[in-house]
């Protein structure tokens, strides 16, 4: 079995299966481990995503290229400024917060309320990003148009778990996916702040009436949604590597999720995420890579076909019986 | 002693007069009630109070849509307060329980007073929720359960904790009663004069039907197309014919 993920080259794709397996045996064992890993990275992909739809209503087409940027700017701090590696993700993470707090307060602010107007925007934003850093380096980041540029893992090195052979930065991705869904769903329900957006969420005006601010709570989901869009890329760019596609690609996996789930519902998002990453896996397994992304496409497809407003979109349901 | 005057007001949806040149004033520790038909202008008045037209005005302009003009003067504790957004209204103390309830319907009932709790230090919020349970003891065993699947009559006790929860000094309850049984109509009539004689707060209280809030309140107003036709005491409205002839269809 060749578990060398990176060999086929530069797609991002290649983060989301690794090799073609040949052995029967290892078919369930691979695709429970291989299927929870690409679950949780549609996971990570997408909360950020959701957690600003769900609070604001604002679909932030930003998402993709603060993944990318995250990535740069982690790689250009360790290589070009000869930071520390958690240094230098812990800086990209603050940039990427700050960089969503000022999408909203520059840009989105002045759209509230007009869906078109804020994708476009957003898009916008994505588009001066991530096109920016194709043409030439932003930050002192020089020659990008050349073969590889990734972020190296955490700790190198693979480990057989149950006689499958997983690298350790997947293992990574596993732990701090689940302790950041934990984390959120902690903060969501116990703070004054996480209470807040979760309000917000539900319905602005009422939230309103008892004193939260709404641009303020929207600032705070554009920051934390950033910020969780570049810790997705941290972690998930080391099994792939840096191009603008990849952001292009990361917006289109979390809108896929989030549709999925049923917009704005995040616990809908994490179920989706599962849907997808097994779907893609389990068709990988049995037909081969190549059917991944009709699967995707099918998967949407289907689940529209037969729930309209997402897995969890119970919102209007709700509205209707009430 | 006021502690809310509105003086000269006017809110026009692009041509049409919503509210017409009203009145009004609220007395510290008292209940005032706002009485009317549909469509006499109640809710734009507490949308108005609360400063929630400033963003409906907002989100209207920025769609090209409806033009919400609002004219004249709000005094909140002597100060004018109309160009001042809702949230820094709810943190001044004026908090709204806005018509049909409007409550947070994925959040469970205890999440709900803990979202209205927010405003609140955390001694405040923890006495205030012992508080609100003890004026609807019936909240105490639906702590767990999602706002959406309370009955109606749950869900106006819920969105009355709610508000409660906001430390509130001018508390704006709008057709709390909307759509609820007699005995439901009764308790909540009940609650409003307790909440105003245990906590002191100052209350306004919109209503169509005015027979379960006449008997509660201080003072009162009769809003008719938008203006205030009529103002009196409790006791004046009871006396009146043409109060009775209108809300009590005698």
């Amino acid at each position: 079995m060749t578990l060398e993920y990176r060999s086929d080259g530069v797609s991002a794709i290649s983060i989301l299966h690794h090799s073609t397996l040949q052995e029967p045996d290892f078919y369930s064992m691979e695709i429970l481990i291989y299927g929870t890993v690409n679950s949780i990275i549609f996971a990570l992909i997408a909360l950020g995503f959701t957690l600003v739809y769900g609070v604001s209503r604002v679909p932030n087409f930003a998402h993709g290229s603060i993944y990318v940027l995250v990535g740069f700017l982690t790689w250009s701090f360790v290589n070009n400024s000869g930071f520390p590696y958690a240094l230098a993700v812990i800086f990209s993470l603050v940039v990427a917060a700050i960089l969503g707090f000022l999408i909203y307060r520059i840009v989105l602010i002045r759209l509230r309320g007009m869906a078109t107007s804020e994708i476009i925007a957003s898009f916008a934003v994505s588009l001066i990003i991530l096109e920016g850093l194709r043409m030439q380096g932003i930050a002192g980041f020089k020659g990008f148009i050349g073969p590889f540029y990734t972020l190296k893992p955490f700790i190198e090195g693979k480990i057989n778990l149950l006689g499958v052979f997983v690298d350790y930065q997947r293992l990574i991705i596993i732990g701090v996916g689940v302790g950041m869904v934990i984390l959120l769903s902690l903060f969501t329900h116990h703070t004054k702040t996480g209470l807040s957006l979760r309000a917000i969420a539900q319905d602005e005006q009422a939230a309103m009436m008892l004193g939260v601010n709404s641009d303020r709570m929207a600032e705070i989901a554009m920051s934390i949604g950033s910020a969780l869009a570049g810790l997705a890329a941290v972690l998930i760019l080391p099994l792939g590597s840096i191009t603008a596609e990849v952001g292009y690609r990361v917006l289109i996996y979390a809108l896929a999720v989030c549709i999925i789930g049923g917009l704005g519902s995040w616990g809908g998002a994490i179920l989706a995420a599962f849907v997808i990453g097994f779907a893609m896996k389990i068709s990988t397994a049995l037909f081969g890579a190549l059917w991944e992304s009709v699967v995707l496409v099918g998967t949407i497809i289907l689940i529209l076909l037969f729930k309209p407003s997402g897995l969890l979109g119970k919102q209007k349901e709700l509205e209707e019986r009430v | 002693m006021t502690i809310l005057e509105i003086k000269d007001l006017m809110v026009f949806y692009e041509n049409a007069i919503a509210i017409n040149n009203v009145h009004l004033a609220c007395r510290r520790g008292e209940v005032t009630g706002v009485f009317g038909a549909n469509s006499a202008g109640k809710s734009t008045l507490m949308y108005t109070i609360s400063g929630i037209i400033l963003d409906v005005k907002k989100k209207e302009k920025m769609r090209g849509g409806e033009r919400i003009t609002v004219l004249g003067s709000i005094l909140y504790e002597s100060k004018d307060i109309m160009a001042v957004e809702a949230s820094e209204r709810a943190r001044m103390g004026i908090v709204l329980c806005p018509e049909r309830r409007r409550i947070f319907q994925e959040s469970t009932v205890l999440e709900n007073l803990k979202i209205g709790g927010i405003l609140a230090k955390r001694e405040q919020g923890k006495k205030t929720m012992e508080y609100v349970f003890n004026l609807f003891p019936h909240l105490r065993n639906l702590k767990k359960r999602e706002g959406g699947f309370l009955s109606g009559g749950e869900q106006q006790m819920l969105a009355i904790g709610r508000a409660l929860m906001a430390q509130p000094k001018l508390l704006l309850l709008d057709e709390p009663l909307l759509g609820l049984s007699p005995l439901m109509e009764e308790i909540l009539a009940v609650a409003v004069k307790n909440i105003n004689s245990q906590t002191g707060i100052t209350t306004l209280i919109s209503e169509q039907y005015a027979r379960p809030i006449l008997p509660i309140i201080h003072y009162g107003y009769v809003l008719e197309n938008g203006s205030a036709v009529l103002e009196g005491t409790s006791e004046e409205l009871t006396d009146n014919p043409d109060v009775k002839s209108a809300y009590f269809g005698l």
